[in-house]
């Protein structure tokens, strides 16, 4: 069953004339237990999508989508104060840098509780026990005695695992986490892994990873989009995808990671950056760094299109080539 | 070959305070680390946050005076040098940061920014500098009309482009880089790795190359130095460090490293905990409260580091773990 379905969502943000495109059509289907990885680099859209479907981008963007479903709700016709009723408890959110997604003045527990008592109605000694049950879940020691603990108290590791208690209190259906390793060492990164995959199978989440880091992914999700320029290029399995990627973006994203080119002085690389505002091309996005373009590409746009293992927009998408 | 570079027993104390009237205690940082570069070759910096990688780059650039121990440079002994001798060694090693959004001047042409250390070190007129910065942005893949441009302009991979350029303008024989890719993009990332590798190859500089990316330092070093709490706890060649790890640390981070393809996984070895605050260092072994490891020798007694199997190591079990 799917738990989210997203058709054709785009984000404008700027003029009506002349709007840029953060999202440019989008389609994303996440089912119940699943693990969805969206990659891609800075300025493809992973966070905007994210932010759009929970309803966080307060009034700059322009939402437009075929279908934005969530668990048989529609969240795009859902007035304000239902959605509140949504986002933080059915759907929640964990993001990339802890220290500031808590609130300096408050107590972690405060702020646990808060979450417990706006959502389901918790006061007094039930309200503090299940916030200690919280904390004791995503393993912080001495969990007791770090109730009253202030952020600045806490250290990068256990802030993350904070803002992960708060997101799973009112066992959401669906958790987002943007980066949220990204600013943690490796050894604190295994173990926020190891964390997040233990409790979305023994609540049978869904998760959607949001990540630069294409190894993360291969290991924890079950299928991956890849962005780029607020477009998804490629939609597919893992480890299929990281096999053989069909989308050259895909392919060049993988051959840049100093992992494929072990022995080698030089890694391989795409030539020039992500296309902004201004300089986005007619035909395919990537076309201006495309090794295989074609003439083609240079003047029609590609459409994402049904593959056997998932969904590929390219107009030759490359077949059975090891990356 | 020759060696540019030997650090002895180099340390680094910070005074702390303990409170309001309560004088002051001692943080040491880094905690007597020895080795030595030789021109051409990159020593890779590897560990956790804290672990004191960024005290020791403030120690090799001439930024603050060891606490304790020797720094030669090029010959010259850095902790007994004159003022005079000191101002002729800081040409001679230069610094890449992590930020290059922090580390260029906002309101400062990029042209300028290059010739500040051309106009400060040497006698050259205004048209001998402008001839050599722009010989080095042409060298680091900058256009030329980028000379009278803004910070603001670029993006983070091409900041990075100048950055690097502003270090190797005085043609230094040593060029400290402290995390110089966990901002960029990985498509970008491999960019700028490869720029490093050129400039390596064309004059000949040493690298010491910090990082907690052991992908990106697997690709770059030569040799590795990993530093825990202050100390190094294993040094060596590259090959012997990623192919047989003995210190249960390096293990433990090599193995938390995640991989894209399952066949190139390492074991996980779970570690608990995080790195203690070096305010208040455990007894003996520092890594000794996470180590799964670790016996009662290493709750009481300090490891040395000693000779094992080419490379240099301080662990008390080494030989009876690593059967």
């Amino acid at each position: 069953m799917n738990l989210l379905e997203i058709n054709s969502l785009s984000v404008a943000f700027g003029s009506t004339e002349k709007p840029f495109h953060a999202v440019d059509g989008l389609d994303l289907t996440v089912r119940q237990g699943e693990i969805v990885g969206i990659v891609g680099e800075s300025g493809s859209g992973k966070s905007v999508t994210m932010m759009a479907m929970m309803g966080l981008l307060d009034g700059q963007g322009r939402i437009t989508a075929e279908r934005l479903q969530f668990d048989g709700k529609d969240l795009l016709t859902l007035g304000a104060r239902e959605r509140r009723r949504i986002v933080g408890k059915d759907i929640s959110m964990i993001f990339q840098d802890p220290m500031t997604a808590l609130n300096p003045s408050f107590t972690v527990g405060y702020q646990i509780m808060e979450v417990l008592r706006e959502h389901l109605g918790l006061k007094g000694s039930a309200l503090r026990q299940r916030a200690l049950e919280l904390m004791e879940m995503v393993e912080i020691p001495a969990a007791a005695s770090r109730l009253d603990a202030y952020p600045h108290q806490l250290s990068g590791g256990m802030s993350q695992r904070v803002a992960i208690a708060m997101a799973i209190a009112c066992r959401p259906k669906l958790l987002i986490a943007d980066e949220p390793t990204t600013a943690l060492d490796v050894t604190i990164q295994a173990q926020i892994m190891d964390l997040l995959v233990s409790l979305q199978q023994s609540q049978n989440m869904s998760l959607i990873l949001i990540t630069h880091d294409l190894a993360v992914i291969s290991e924890i999700a079950q299928r991956v989009a890849v962005m780029y320029a607020g477009q998804v290029v490629e939609l597919s399995r893992v480890p299929d995808i990281f096999l053989s990627p069909a989308h050259p973006y895909t392919e060049a994203l993988l051959a840049s990671i100093p992992e494929h080119s072990k022995g080698a002085r030089r890694l391989s690389t795409l030539p020039g950056i992500v296309p902004g505002h201004h300089d986005r091309p007619v035909g395919c996005l990537l076309s201006p760094r495309c090794p295989y373009v074609q003439d083609s590409c240079r003047t029609v746009r590609p459409e994402l299109t049904t593959t056997s293992a998932g969904a590929v927009r390219c107009h030759f998408p490359l077949s059975g080539k090891e990356a | 070959m020759s060696t540019v570079l030997q650090a002895r027993e180099l340390a680094r104390y910070y005074p702390v305070s303990r409170g309001f009237l309560k004088g002051y205690a001692q943080v040491r940082a880094l905690n007597g680390v020895s080795f030595e570069l030789d021109a051409g070759r990159t020593l890779a910096v590897v560990g956790e946050s804290g672990c004191g990688k960024s005290t020791l780059a403030r120690q090799l650039t001439l930024i603050e005076p060891p606490s304790a121990g020797s720094l030669i440079l090029d010959g010259v002994d850095a902790t007994t040098a004159s003022r005079q001798e000191l101002a002729g060694m800081r040409t001679k090693v230069q610094m890449v940061f992590q930020n290059p959004y922090a580390s260029l001047n906002p309101r400062q042409k990029i042209g300028d920014q290059l010739a500040e250390p051309l106009v400060i070190n040497t006698g050259l007129s205004r048209p001998e500098r402008i001839e050599k910065v722009r010989a080095m942005m042409s060298k680091v893949g900058l256009r030329p009309e980028f000379f009278y441009r803004y910070p603001h302009m670029f993006s983070g991979g091409q900041r990075q482009r100048i950055a690097i350029a502003r270090a190797m303008m005085l043609n230094p024989r040593i060029v400290i880089a402290d995390e110089p890719t966990s901002a960029l993009d990985v498509s970008i990332q491999a960019q700028v790795l490869n720029l490093f590798m050129d400039l390596q190859e064309e004059f000949n500089t040493a690298y010491v190359f910090i990082s907690h990316n052991l992908a990106v330092v697997e690709h770059v070093a030569d040799d590795v130095l990993v530093m825990y709490l202050g100390r190094a706890v294993e040094m060596g060649s590259k090959e012997l460090i990623y192919t047989r790890p003995l210190h249960p640390y390096t293990q433990a981070l090599l193995s938390a490293t995640p991989s894209i393809h399952a066949s190139e996984r390492r074991v996980k070895i779970p570690i608990r905990g995080e790195l203690p605050s070096p305010m208040n260092p455990p007894e003996g072994c520092a890594f000794h409260k996470r180590c799964p490891h670790a016996a009662e020798r290493c709750r009481s007694e300090v490891p040395e580091l000693r000779e094992l199997d080419g490379r240099q190591l301080a662990c008390h079990r080494a030989e009876e773990i690593n059967v």
